[in-house]
């Protein structure tokens, strides 16, 4: 059976207190207050608190007053006025400040309470339903504000530099010039598919259920050491990678892949470019149900001050480098879809290492 | 044909920068041209050399949407130098314009007084033709 429904009741009267304990406790948990300080104690350590009733009279501070306080610092409790009808003023003043969601008429009838309660529980499960579709609405609404920002500089920018670099090809005559803005042509046209290659990946991220499988690291990165070592002696960059598998791990394929292959692509991306020593180091252990991944480099290094900031959607931290902005969002999307957790550390122009931790699923 | 100009270009695309600078050179103008893929780095070399190229005015050819360090911070972090420096130097920012551009953002880079016009991308030859003769009486 679900978990019993927490209710605040704050009266004045210890008696009162505990008559609507005893009568209510078998079907609800009940907390209690004699006074408004303490109320407001519990409900900060209680946020999970649904329904609070309130009598109008207490020494003090007013029923009115107290819901008028906690509409602000709690607004998903549901508020229920207990009150006699001598106090009709007060009934109609907090019924037009907006602060009660009911009133019930003391003495009380336990069958009164219980449907006051049935009827705030649906209302304060339809509140928090909106709230939280709202906080979801609201980063999808940021998140395509983003989009359309980056979309008019990362597609639109070099689609401008190519057409600019088309006028200007009527006016070359040298051959050489025409293959290096041809080359530089090339760039940019890669770089405006890895782009739609990645807000796939993004895509496919925020929309994608999970697939649990058995993983075989060694399978995993067997295929990407492929792309990688070619990479590497291009570069001059020595590659190394350590795989110590222990026990079954389950996961998703797809999202650990692209951990991977995002983390090794920078790795060798943000190389300090005069170096002579340049290297990258993957380790991974996976044991007792946890898969530990380093990715180190002999890079540039992240700027102290970026270091919160690059797991941001479209930030970029370096203007050297080709980047999206999509790389490191995605490997933070793809670990919250995994349960896992990223931490990095970095040292400008001596490099950056990142560990990944994954728990088996 | 005896005035020369020195232009810097601020482009985080290199594709960008080659482009604007043989569009430069084939002004017939004796120009000296350096390209920046950083405005950081930009900024640096100004702040080294505040004298520009001596008495040849200085033309700053901004892109606006650049990673790390913007063409508005550019503008801001440049309004800070003297006023003896400033006047070596003209601002044109040359960008993508679109309606997904906050138009607000084209205000408020009209309201640096060192920002003297902008220019649209994709730059072509009558685009810059039209700018020289621009810039040429305003110096």
């Amino acid at each position: 059976m679900s978990e019993k429904i927490k209710i605040l009741y704050v009266d004045d009267e210890p008696e009162n207190l505990v008559g609507f304990k005893a009568s209510l406790r078998l079907d609800y948990q009940i907390l209690t207050a004699t006074n408004v300080p303490l109320a407001i104690s519990i409900l900060n350590d209680h946020p999970e608190i649904r329904v609070v009733f309130c009598d109008q009279r207490m020494p003090g501070k007013s029923g009115v007053d107290f819901f008028e306080e906690i509409r602000i610092s709690h607004p998903l409790a549901v508020r229920i006025m207990l009150t006699a009808y001598t106090d009709v003023d007060s009934i109609i003043d907090a019924i037009n400040k907006g602060n009660i969601f009911r009133f019930v008429k003391k003495p009380w009838i336990e069958a009164d309470i219980i449907w006051a309660i049935a009827e705030a529980n649906k209302f304060y499960l339809a509140n928090s339903m909106l709230s939280i579709k709202n906080d979801e609405l609201q980063k999808a609404y940021n998140e395509l504000n983003k989009f359309a920002y980056s979309v008019s500089h990362d597609i639109r920018g070099p689609l401008s530099g190519l057409l600019g670099a088309m006028n200007l090809a009527s006016d070359i005559d040298d051959i050489d010039e025409m293959k290096e803005m041809l080359s530089l042509m090339e760039k940019s046209v890669k770089k405006l598919d890895t782009y739609v290659l990645s807000m796939h990946d993004y895509y496919s991220l925020q929309r994608g259920e999970l697939k649990i499988t058995e993983i075989d690291f060694n399978k995993v990165i067997e295929e990407l050491k492929a792309i990688y070592t070619v990479l590497s002696r291009i570069n001059k960059v020595k590659l190394e990678i350590s795989i110590h598998q222990d026990g079954i791990f389950r996961s998703d394929y797809a999202p650990l892949r692209l951990i991977f292959n995002n983390l090794l692509s920078n790795a060798f991306k943000y190389q300090e470019r005069n170096s002579t020593n340049k290297s990258v180091e993957m380790i991974v252990e996976v044991q007792n149900g946890v898969a530990t991944i380093y990715v180190k480099d002999t890079g540039i290094g992240i700027l102290g001050s970026h270091v919160g900031e690059i797991f941001n959607l479209f930030y970029r931290s370096n203007s050297l480098e080709v980047g999206s902005g999509f790389g490191l969002y995605n490997v933070k999307s793809a670990l919250s879809k995994l349960n896992g957790q990223i931490e990095v550390q970095s040292v400008l122009h001596q490099g950056t290492t990142f560990k990944v931790t994954i728990p088996s699923i | 044909m005896d005035i020369n100009f020195s232009f810097i270009v601020i482009d985080d695309s290199e594709l960008d920068c080659f482009v604007t600078r043989k569009f430069l050179e084939r002004t017939n103008e004796s120009l000296i041209i350096s390209t920046f893929q950083s405005a950081q780095h930009a900024l640096e070399t100004i702040r080294e050399n505040p004298a520009g190229d001596n008495s040849i005015p200085t033309i700053i050819l901004l892109d606006l949407q650049m990673p790390f360090m913007n063409g508005f911070e550019f503008v801001e972090e440049f309004e800070k130098l003297s006023a003896e420096v400033q006047k070596n130097y003209m601002i044109i920012i040359l960008t993508i314009l679109s309606s997904v551009n906050n138009p607000g953002d084209i205000y408020r880079i009209y309201n640096f007084g060192t920002v003297k016009s902008i220019i649209e991308k994709p730059l072509n030859k009558e685009k810059l033709i039209s700018l020289l003769n621009y810039i040429r009486p305003a110096i």
